[in-house]
């Protein structure tokens, strides 16, 4: 997918919303955000060092039939300060077993990934970006197949996040989820990105027509 | 009593070359498995067996070169073996084809080439050596050469455990780190290609890889935790070692095919009668589900007291 003018940035302890029609460039964005992929023309400079960037891709993307549970899922998240050798201490499995209890998921503390609800399992996933201490934090879509409980606790939990200094970056169709959760919106169409305030995006109830009438001011010239 | 229990295990230590026969598949069972784990659930239980007809070409070109050396023809595997994956990898990473494809193209061109070379300088008892192994002909040198590889071999996954793991599960977190998942992926594939090299002297190219898979895959039905299909997979490979060097000396067959059949037989049984997901499992679920699900003792009392 090829995305020209989309300029802005992510300030610290923001949560961003990138909207957009499917194919609209947001997994692309994400990549070149990442460093993964880099971009043909112009510049994408991120402040926060690599271990400390966190990017969760969508679910169907991870072979969740690894027999791993969920606690050996969380402490991968040391990672940046453990690397592939060093021996997890105590006082590391206590903050993990905090994290999971924050999270609601003590009792899987045991079970295998494969088990687990599509919820569970997200909230097993963010629970190594805090182990991991991400200040960057990058989700495609992490309330897809997630049930309404996880939702409210993730959005609690990321909310938490970016009050101590983390920017979080959110791929999100749902408008609800959005306006409980985001400061800014980007919506991308057309190739073109355009920054909104929740509020002018949510009233709109189909974003994707939402991201056709933006396109097409877009196109037209006009800023909204 | 305890003699004539014994018995049939007596070859075994009175034997030099069951002896040897028997530290030499023992050693390949501590080593070969936990790759073969890792290989079937990252989904590419047939990349061993690809990797085993990559190593032909290179121990045919030994063997011609060296004769019926051994070093010379097991570096030559190596090699090969190493080269292929070198090859099928970046061509799939330059032409962005799944990596199975081109390790089939490229097993296929070297198991062509393999044969081709066996055929120029021997006859068809070479080539059946080198295709089927002979255990039982395993010399000190031999020996040397797959204990150090099987000591290698869990050396190296001790290292690289942490990394293999969480590559497998989510790639993308190994590269946002600064890891190359390409070059875990890579040491792990050269390990398989060792350990296969390692194989092929006892087993042979083409069995070398079934110490490697029958047991992971057997250990399947029995284990959910990756701790736990390790150590299955490794005693199923002991067992059928044992098992299969003595039913080949008493019923007088070859031992590579029976140490293999001998897992085989345990990769079955495992799948009829197995804890997890075997048949016998299903249809216990399938005649009641409930019970399944609650555990008996819940659903019997469940069905004798309705409640009010």
């Amino acid at each position: 997918m090829v995305l020209e003018g989309v300029s802005g940035e992510f300030p610290v302890g923001s949560v961003t919303a990138l909207v957009g029609a499917n194919g609209a460039g947001k997994s692309t964005l994400l990549a070149g955000i990442m460093g993964v992929l880099a971009p043909i023309a112009g510049r994408v400079h991120c402040a926060v060092p690599k271990e400390r960037r966190a990017w969760l891709p969508q679910q169907l993307a991870l072979d969740l039939s690894f027999p791993m549970s969920v606690e050996e899922l969380v402490m991968t998240g040391c990672w940046p300060s453990h690397g592939a050798l060093r021996g997890y201490s105590r006082a590391h499995y206590r903050r993990g077993r905090e994290i999971m209890e924050r999270l609601g998921i003590s009792e899987l503390a045991h079970r295998p990934l494969g088990e687990l609800s599509g919820g569970q399992r997200q909230r097993a996933l963010i629970g190594r970006t805090l182990m991991q201490q991400a200040e960057l934090l990058v989700l495609d879509e992490p309330f897809a197949n997630v049930d309404s409980a996880s939702v409210e606790v993730l959005t609690e939990v990321f909310r938490e996040m970016a009050a101590q200094g983390a920017t979080l970056v959110v791929v999100l169709h749902d408008m609800q989820q959005l306006a409980q959760l985001a400061d800014r919106v980007l919506v991308l169409a057309e190739g073109r990105g355009e920054w909104f305030a929740p509020e002018e995006i949510v009233p709109a109830h189909d974003i994707h027509q939402r991201c056709l009438q933006t396109a097409q001011r877009l196109l037209s010239g006009a800023r909204p | 009593m305890i003699d004539a229990l014994l018995a049939p295990f007596a070859p075994l230590v009175e034997f030099g070359f069951m002896r040897r026969a028997l530290v030499a598949s023992l050693a390949l069972s501590i080593a070969a498995p936990p790759l073969g784990v890792f290989l079937m659930m990252r989904g590419m239980s047939l990349i061993g067996d690809a990797m085993s007809h990559a190593i032909l070409p290179g121990i045919a070109l030994g063997f011609l070169f060296a004769g019926f050396s051994l070093p010379m023809m097991s570096l030559g595997g190596i090699l090969s073996g190493l080269v292929v994956a070198g090859l099928a990898g970046s061509v799939s990473q330059m032409t962005g084809h799944r990596e199975d494809a081109a390790m089939a193209s490229f097993f296929l061109i070297s198991l062509a080439a393999g044969v081709l070379i066996v055929s120029l300088g021997g006859n068809s008892v070479d080539l059946t050596h080198v295709l089927f192994g002979s255990i039982l002909a395993v010399d000190t040198t031999a020996l040397l050469l797959i204990a150090s590889i099987s000591s290698l071999t869990l050396l190296g996954l001790a290292l690289m455990f942490r990394a293999l793991v969480v590559e497998c599960l989510d790639p993308l977190f190994l590269r946002g780190q600064g890891v190359r998942g390409g070059l875990v992926h890579g040491l792990f594939l050269a390990l398989v290609v060792l350990n296969l090299t390692a194989g092929f002297q006892t087993l042979g190219t083409l069995m070398a890889v079934g110490l490697m898979m029958l047991p992971a895959t057997a250990a399947r039905f029995w284990s959910s935790r990756l701790e736990g299909l390790i150590l299955i997979a490794i005693l199923v490979a002991a067992c059928s070692s044992v098992a299969g060097l003595l039913l080949s000396y008493h019923l007088d067959l070859p031992s590579g095919p029976c140490i293999i059949l001998v897992s085989g037989g345990i990769y079955l049984l495992s799948a009829l009668f197995g804890r997890r997901h075997s048949l016998w499992r299903r249809l216990r679920r399938r005649a009641s589900p409930l019970a399944a699900r609650y555990g008996e003792a819940t659903l019997s009392r469940r069905t004798k007291d309705p409640g009010p």
